[in-house]
């Protein structure tokens, strides 16, 4: 661009980042209060609220589950939405036109919308209250995404690479093991990351689909919200930020190695 | 008055000397191209004369006027960019009035002028056109058009024809040229093409390495090069190393190994007696001579009128050689001798 | 997306009826997951909304003839609005100022906005819970700089869920915007500024509309969002903020009218899909991955 910022556009832009990031770090030191209301900053700082969240194990629970369905979600959305991504790239015309139409239905669509679909269907087929609904329901809203950013690496990819494997005598499979598949990873691997920190996050579908016994941590932070909450939920939200950030530290390597 | 001076103008991007402190003057009226490859620091001085980038050192005087801390849209520049930068969402007609609204120039008077332009570029009837859909020619014109309607003191352009194809570009040349001459403007102009350089200028300053190697007009630089760069660099031309036998009196006579007679010819500027220079023989410049040096014609390039020739002399030196294709000599054996006016001991300069 | 015309993938050998097959063999998980989990429970819920006894129209009727849903409509559209409007204001200079910054600043800054697109929805807005509180660091410093004597209420009203809305939303209009900036040819800048415009004549006649896809497309998408928003609402928000996600969750998890929820969702899809057939045109399916992350 032609001449730098300002000095004011500059400092305007700090605040903004300022405005982005600080507000989010303000549970951080909320989770080592000593206290049992929160306040910020703490006056008296202990790992208190940490040795109740270890020991609670409905917190336990809620947090293994997390990553138990995440685990699942992000596996079916990268075979299912890679598969996808290929079958789409073979497609013409308004076939195209249809099934990316249909893999953007779930980005666009609000999400409330979906949860109370989801919870009447589920309902009447005994699914609330399962792992296995929470794992559908989530690899339905990563799997787009999955789809969508594969489709992005495949488009940038040489289509001569695939011609040339196939002209050397390699069968379609052996094509998209050996050129195809190594020359995407970094998507594909993006993708996985991406779909466990979306299953991981998730709020509103779970807190429809979840049920007594299955519950995800961020329904048990809900529910605690909700009611009457104490430094725990800040202990819990501190937990999500942590395992959230080192997923985007994950992906961030995955890009560099793309590079 | 609208000279252009640069006063010891340099520019320096972190550890790289983009360009060596440089004095250039150009006159009022006078068309100046800076000729050079890429990364001699042509586009550079271009710049640091629209005010798009700060010189790190020296001075810049337009019209007597030191314009160095004035900002571009002070200075009643017209550019030219590269690649034209029109502005997409505007119409031909918008483009060329853009600076005569910033201006605020009245709306009567705005239609005249920007209709004159058109119709000085060969454009009126496309005022209402989409830039996005002229051709790569028509978007120049309209870049020029949108440079000159603002009548600038300095017209600036920046290799505008590079991306026009070989024939285009040497009708617009002519066009340009013939604007120029009609409507002498104080005007500096960039390009790595000789061609170009030779067929617009009044004078050309040929750059390397961020430096200005010579200034003159194409004749100078042609026949009277400073040194082997600027040989190569405009024209075809055989070079022959050798060392400085003799020098006085404007002329010197240099000893190349393998040919018997050295060669004499006029003495280019900082040369020395026992240094490395080398003898420039434009092909042109060479004739079948009887009692010449043996010669034997290895390749024949037949270019119409003309035709090149390729020969190698007995000492193992190769020279091209061009003459009518009428003259040419039929057999392969030849002696050959040059035009002793015609040749140059040039300073040996070590290619980058 | 248009790229991937060319992918490999193409059949090397085959019939055309073999290379169906396999297309189909490759869509057909991902088909299934959608089919079962997206247009199935949205068939169904469109089948819902016209069980009313009354009508199939009875529960749009009820909705919008009732007051209190149509302040609920109103909240709704006036978050969305406002909403938009904030984070244009506050994202188009962050933008400019990203897409003018030198490489290693703008790696930095660029973290600051994707860094919040990791973290849940929930720890976001609860984080302004605390901060937001009666007696929290923000009411506190309020008082101490003397801008006011008592504390403001900032939670549970139309501030707080404007705030953590926008804090939200804010990343997703930075990222259009800027993308469409580092998309303009600097050199067209440069030829304004050279043809004698002052630096707003630029920004007002050369830089803005260029940019202007952009604009549209993070207004879009940060309207659509809103629309929907739920989590951010129903935590922050006091009992006149209901919006339209709001009440679905109250239709169904208290009031058990399926009808009613139902029709209140096939609204808000409507809304949406109305919106997005009018910006359709400028919105290609990978702008809209691209929101992502």
């Amino acid at each position: 661009m032609t001449g730098r910022g300002g000095i004011g556009l500059n400092l305007f832009a700090a605040a903004m980042a300022a405005f982005l990031v600080l507000p989010i770090a303000a549970v951080v030191p909320a989770a080592f209060s000593q206290s049992s209301f929160i306040r910020l900053p703490p006056e008296a700082w202990s790992l208190r609220w940490w040795h109740v969240f270890l020991a609670d194990p409905s917190w336990r629970r809620a947090l293994v589950k997390s990553i138990e369905v995440a685990t699942w979600a992000a596996a079916l959305s990268v075979v299912a939405g890679t598969a996808a991504a290929l079958g789409i790239a073979r497609l013409r015309g308004t076939a195209r036109r249809l099934a990316l139409a249909l893999f953007v239905g779930p980005v666009v669509v609000p999400v409330i919308v979906l949860a109370v679909a989801l919870y009447a269907l589920a309902r009447s087929t005994g699914m609330v209250g399962t792992t296995a609904g929470l794992v559908i329901a989530h690899t339905m809203l990563a799997l787009p995404y999955v789809a969508l950013n594969v489709g992005v690496s495949l488009g940038m990819l040489d289509p001569r690479l695939g011609l040339a494997a196939a002209g050397l005598g390699a069968s379609p499979w052996r094509v998209f093991r050996t050129v195809t598949l190594p020359l995407i990873r970094p998507g594909v691997l993006g993708g996985a990351v991406f779909a466990f920190v979306t299953s991981f996050d998730e709020v509103v579908l779970s807190i429809f689909l979840a049920g007594p016994t299955v519950k995800t941590l961020p329904v048990r932070i809900w529910e605690e919200i909700r009611i009457e909450y104490t430094p725990v939920v800040a202990v819990a939200a501190t937990v999500m930020i942590a395992l959230a950030l080192a997923a985007a530290g994950a992906s961030r390597l995955f890009r560099r190695r793309a590079a | 008055m609208s000279t252009v001076r640069f006063a010891g103008v340099s520019r320096r991007f972190l550890e790289i000397t983009a360009l060596h402190p440089t004095d250039l003057e150009v006159r009022d009226g006078e068309f100046l191209t800076l000729l050079g490859p890429s990364g001699s620091g042509k586009t550079t001085l271009l710049t640091i004369c629209a005010g798009y980038l700060p010189p790190s050192g020296g001075r810049l005087f337009v019209g007597g006027r030191d314009v160095t801390d004035l900002a571009p849209r002070h200075r009643n520049i017209g550019m030219v960019f590269q690649n034209y930068a029109l502005f997409p969402h505007m119409t031909v007609f918008e483009n060329v009035a853009y600076g005569l609204r910033v201006r605020r120039v009245a709306a009567q008077e705005l239609a005249r002028r920007v209709g004159e332009a058109l119709r000085m570029v060969q454009l009126d009837g496309f005022a209402d056109r989409p830039v996005p859909m002229l051709s790569g020619g028509q978007q120049q014109r309209v870049a020029l058009a949108r440079a000159m309607v603002i009548e600038p003191d300095i017209l600036l352009m920046d290799e505008p024809l590079g991306a026009l194809d070989r024939q285009l570009r040497k009708e617009v040349q002519l066009e340009i040229r013939r604007m120029h001459v009609a409507r002498p403007r104080t005007t500096i102009y960039v390009t790595h093409d000789q061609e170009e350089a030779l067929v617009m200028s009044d004078r050309i300053a040929v750059m390397r390495a961020g430096r200005i190697v010579q200034a003159g007009s194409g004749r100078d630089l042609y026949e009277r090069p400073a040194d082997a760069f600027v040989a190569r660099f405009l024209g075809e031309s055989n070079l022959v190393a050798g060392t400085v036998q003799s020098l006085g009196d404007g002329r010197a006579v240099l000893a190349a190994p393998g040919i018997a007679r050295p060669i004499a010819g006029r003495a280019a500027p900082g040369l020395a007696a026992g240094a490395r220079a080398a003898a420039l023989i434009r092909p042109e410049a060479l004739r079948p001579e009887a009692g010449g040096l043996s010669a034997r014609i290895v390749e024949r390039v037949y270019l119409g009128e003309l035709a090149a020739l390729r020969l190698v002399l007995e000492g193992g030196h190769e020279l091209w050689c061009r003459c009518f294709s009428a003259a040419a000599p039929g057999e392969d054996k030849v002696e050959i001798g040059w035009d002793a006016t015609a040749v140059s001991i040039l300073p040996e300069v070590n290619e980058p | 997306m248009s790229a991937a015309q060319n992918a490999p993938g193409k059949p090397a050998s085959g019939t055309p009826a073999a290379a169906a097959f396999a297309t189909l063999f490759l869509l057909l998980p991902a088909g299934l997951v959608l089919g079962a989990a997206f247009l199935l429970p949205l068939a169904r819920l469109f089948g819902l909304s016209g069980s009313m006894p009354a009508g199939v129209l009875a529960p749009y009727l009820e909705l919008l003839g009732d007051d209190v849903y149509r302040k609920v409509f109103f909240n709704t559209v006036f978050f969305a609005i406002v909403v938009t409007a904030v984070t244009l204001v506050l994202g188009y200079p962050l933008a400019l100022a990203l897409a003018r910054m030198r490489a290693g600043w703008r790696a930095l800054f660029l973290l600051a906005v994707l860094m919040p697109l990791w973290i849940s929805v929930l720890v976001r807005t609860f984080s302004w819970m605390l901060l937001l509180e009666r007696n929290g660091p923000i009411n506190r410093a309020l008082i101490a700089s003397g801008l006011t004597d008592t504390p403001m209420s900032l939670l549970f009203n139309k501030t707080g869920v404007l705030i953590g809305m926008v804090h939200v939303l804010l990343p997703y209009a930075v990222l259009p915007i800027f993308g469409a900036i580092l998309r303009i040819d600097p050199a067209l800048l440069r030829a304004s500024e050279g043809l004698g415009a002052p630096r707003h004549v630029t920004f007002r006649r050369v830089l803005l509309p260029l940019s202007m896809r952009g604009v549209a497309t993070a207004a879009t998408f940060v309207f659509l969002l809103s629309l929907g928003f739920f989590i951010t609402p129903a935590l922050l928000g006091g009992a006149s903020e209901i919006t339209l996600s709001m009440l679905v969750e109250n239709l169904v998890n208290e009031r058990l009218a399926w009808p009613l929820a139902a029709a209140a969702s096939v609204i808000l899809l409507a809304l949406t899909l109305a919106l997005l057939a009018v910006a359709g045109r400028f919105l290609s399916p990978a702008a809209v991955a691209g929101v992502g992350r």
